[in-house]
């Protein structure tokens, strides 16, 4: 099988794939206080984005204000889906343009947060999911060729990672 | 100060995929449809057991899948595998590790 085999074979592959982004820290503060800086409007905006009309209420609505792209204005249009106090925030993350491609494409996906505690510290949990690829991923596409060659750098990646 | 170390799905794809030898021996495995160890073996220049330890961490790592059949084990990509490095590397990877590094300091000034 040769290079160009494997490229079909990712890519064939991939239009099966709904993607996910999972981060998964741990933190050592405790649930409360993380909570608070992901459900109060001037905490987000210090180390997120700075939100427009978000509370931690079911069904309320909020906006981020983003770079632009194309024909997408660079609002990301979100909903307030699910709220358990200390434990799970979840909401919806909508943006993009079908116009674009890679950066600014269509999204229609949701951002989950949640909070475990582990002894007296916290692991937070993020789920950005609902990435339609090959169309939200402009990466994965462009990676079945580039494949060998990112594989290829993944060693000098890793030795700077540890 | 990081409380706990866990580790996740991409420090094992990148630790397995750091091995130069390892990462060959994943590439061979990609461009074939599936494979034995005696094949990865033949004109490799590694001895037989050193690729199966390979084979194995490989495996561990959820970049290869093996199946049995009679005496033979052949060796398949996982093509869900490199999915941690696809995320890591994709916008909203990186958007979201610097947002992480971002929550972290801010945690650190309000809560010391």
């Amino acid at each position: 099988m040769n290079d160009a085999n494997l490229k079909t074979r990712v890519e064939t592959d991939a239009q099966q794939i709904t993607q996910q982004i999972v981060v998964d820290e741990v933190f050592p503060h405790a649930p409360q206080t993380i909570w608070r800086t992901l459900t109060t409007g001037d905490l987000i905006g210090r180390w997120l984005m700075e939100p427009t009309g978000f509370e931690p209420v079911e069904g309320k609505r909020f906006t981020f204000q983003t770079k632009p792209a194309g024909a997408w204005d660079g609002v990301i249009h979100c909903q307030v889906l699910e709220v358990i106090a200390n434990e799970r925030l979840a909401y919806s993350w909508k943006s993009g343009d079908e116009k674009n491609v890679g950066y600014g494409s269509r999204l229609d996906t949701v951002v989950t947060w949640t909070l475990t505690k582990v002894g007296s510290a916290t692991r937070l949990r993020l789920v950005h999911s609902g990435f339609v690829t090959p169309k939200n991923d402009s990466a994965f596409d462009s990676m079945g060729g580039a494949w060998p060659k990112v594989v290829q750098s993944i060693g000098s990646l890793a030795g700077e990672s540890h | 100060m990081k409380a706990m170390l866990q580790v996740a799905p991409l420090d094992v794809v990148m630790r397995s995929l750091a091995d130069p030898t390892r990462r060959a021996v994943f590439e061979r495995i990609a461009l074939s449809d599936e494979t034995t160890v005696a094949e990865l073996t033949e004109g490799s220049g590694v001895t037989q057991s050193a690729i199966s330890q390979h084979l194995r961490s490989l495996k561990e790592a959820g970049l290869v899948v093996d199946r049995a059949q009679g005496r033979n084990v052949y060796y398949r990509v996982e093509q869900k595998g490199l999915a941690p490095l696809v995320d890591w590397m994709s916008h909203y990877g990186v958007f979201w590790r610097k947002r992480f590094t971002k929550l972290r300091s801010l945690l650190k000034e309000i809560d010391p």
